[in-house]
């Protein structure tokens, strides 16, 4: 049964990487001692730098491996998304078919979280978060990320780093994303925004009953009123720490694969790392849907008026 | 301050690379904007658009289908109910006709027989009256024989027609 003669033939190569990368990679070199491998068998021990490394100057600008790769993912999605939509039928092919799926499928959740109205305008931006931080985490498994070097005139350094792992673009993506959280919570409630974070008006009523000679009921209203102001206050700075977290969260867990990939390839090379890239995919995917959900989620509470989220 | 700017060096934070990776979002953002959300999001409205359409169509016709199937069967209904009062007319009208006929024939009949009988009875009378005539005439003959006279005879017939005026009284009497 040719099949079965398949199967057997990959399994044997399977096994026989398997093994192989027991001995030759850093673990087997640890156990067996140095038995005189070839040099080009051998895995050089990862070099880990936390900042992104400078591969050319623009304008005075220093483009970064990152920066790279972010371009790399956005010429990948514009392309993907100008060949799919060229040519748009009412009746999808199947490139047209799985594209409207996966766009369709996050409108859906918009929708659903947000409502039609609200899901409609939120939609491009969470689309935008979702694809741009998944697709730098899954192009940043393709052979050749962190792999082919370069050399500048400083030292040698990556070409290509996956652009999550860079903090500055989780960074800016955090960023526009709180931008576009006070962007739309100021357009929707206009001046009512403001009001949920400098809550002054207790305060100023309870001042105008005390000098009207109400002592006591203009102190506890005066009381009622600084608890209000300062109730603002922690909402207006909780308005800005999604950007650590956001950023952290991203960062940490795509620098944490990177560095989990490189050492497992430097312990066990070959087969052992791939049900590592497994899961780095589908931390990609989490991680994109993380970001994009809750920029959703934050955008919806922004756009709640203050008295309807009383209600609830 | 100075540890926090050490720190930022220390994970890379860079104001101009953060920039630029600002800009590339939106520049992204923009792109697929044009090339991705707003085709496709015109093409599912279109769509959705064209599903109601066509499911609002089907109920049309569906209801339209409905509403004649009522209206053949009305017809037909009606066609059945004529059909039956045509045959009932037409049962009718027979009846009629035999009844007609019958009576017609009856009335013939009758006045067939009237006729008959009315003839007969001249017949009768008329055999009577000849009777009569040809009796008395053979009455006289057989006086005048007996009697050998020529009797009066006009006076001789008076008499027995008087006499068989009596005779026909008593009898019809």
């Amino acid at each position: 049964m040719p099949r079965r003669g398949i199967l057997i033939g990959f399994s044997a190569i399977v096994g026989l990487l398997t093994i192989l990368g027991l001995i030759v990679g850093s673990l087997g070199q640890g156990i067996f001692g140095d038995i005189g491998l070839p040099d080009w068998l051998t895995v050089p021990e990862p070099h880990i730098t936390v900042p992104a490394d400078v591969v050319f100057h623009i304008f005075g600008l220093p483009i970064t491996n990152s920066i790279i790769a972010a371009w790399i993912t956005v010429v990948f999605l514009v392309v993907l998304s100008f060949v799919f939509t060229r040519r748009m039928k009412i009746v999808p092919g199947r490139l047209q078919a799985a594209f409207e799926f996966l766009l369709g499928w996050l409108y859906d959740l918009c929708c659903s979280v947000a409502g039609e109205k609200d899901g409609r305008r939120f939609f491009p931006i969470v689309t935008t978060i979702f694809l741009f931080v998944g697709f730098n985490a899954w192009l940043g498994l393709i052979p050749g990320y962190g792999s082919i070097t370069i050399e500048t005139h400083e030292h040698a350094v990556h070409l290509i780093r996956s652009a999550n792992t860079d903090i500055n673009t989780p960074l800016a993506i955090a960023i526009v994303a709180v931008f576009f959280i006070q962007f739309f919570g100021l357009r929707t409630l206009g001046r009512h925004y403001m009001v949920k974070f400098v809550n002054m008006g207790g305060f100023f009523h309870g001042l105008g009953q005390v000098l009207r000679g109400k002592i006591g009921a203009g102190i506890s209203a005066l009381v009622a009123g600084v608890i209000e102001a300062f109730v603002g206050f922690i909402e207006l700075v909780l308005q800005f720490i999604p950007i650590i977290s956001f950023t952290f969260r991203l960062f940490g867990n795509m620098t944490a694969g990177e560095i989990l990939l490189l050492v497992v390839a430097f312990l066990i090379p070959f087969i052992m790392a791939v049900p590592f890239y497994g899961l780095e995919l589908l931390i990609g995917f989490i991680q994109a849907i993380i970001f994009g959900g809750l920029t959703l989620v934050f955008l919806v509470l922004a756009v709640a008026s203050h008295d309807e989220a009383q209600e609830h | 301050m100075e540890a926090i700017l050490e720190l930022m060096g220390k994970l890379g934070i860079n104001g101009s690379v953060f920039l630029t990776q600002v800009a590339t979002f939106f520049i992204l953002l923009g792109l697929l904007y044009l090339f991705a959300y707003k085709p496709v999001m015109r093409m599912l409205d279109e769509r959705s658009q064209r599903i109601k359409e066509s499911m609002e169509q089907t109920e049309y016709i569906k209801e339209q289908a409905a509403h004649a199937e009522e209206e053949v069967k009305k017809k037909i209904e009606d066609a059945s109910k004529e059909g039956q009062e045509v045959i009932a007319r037409a049962v009718r009208t027979g009846e009629e006709v035999r009844q007609q006929a019958q009576q017609e024939a009856r009335q013939e009949a009758e006045s067939l027989i009237n006729r008959a009988r009315s003839e007969i009875q001249r017949e009768r009378d008329d055999a009577i009256d000849e009777l009569r005539t040809e009796f008395a005439d053979l009455t006289i003959q057989a006086a005048e024989k007996v009697i050998d006279r020529s009797l009066d005879k006009e006076a001789h017939r008076q008499l027995i027609e008087k006499t068989l005026e009596e005779s026909a009284t008593l009898k019809k009497g």
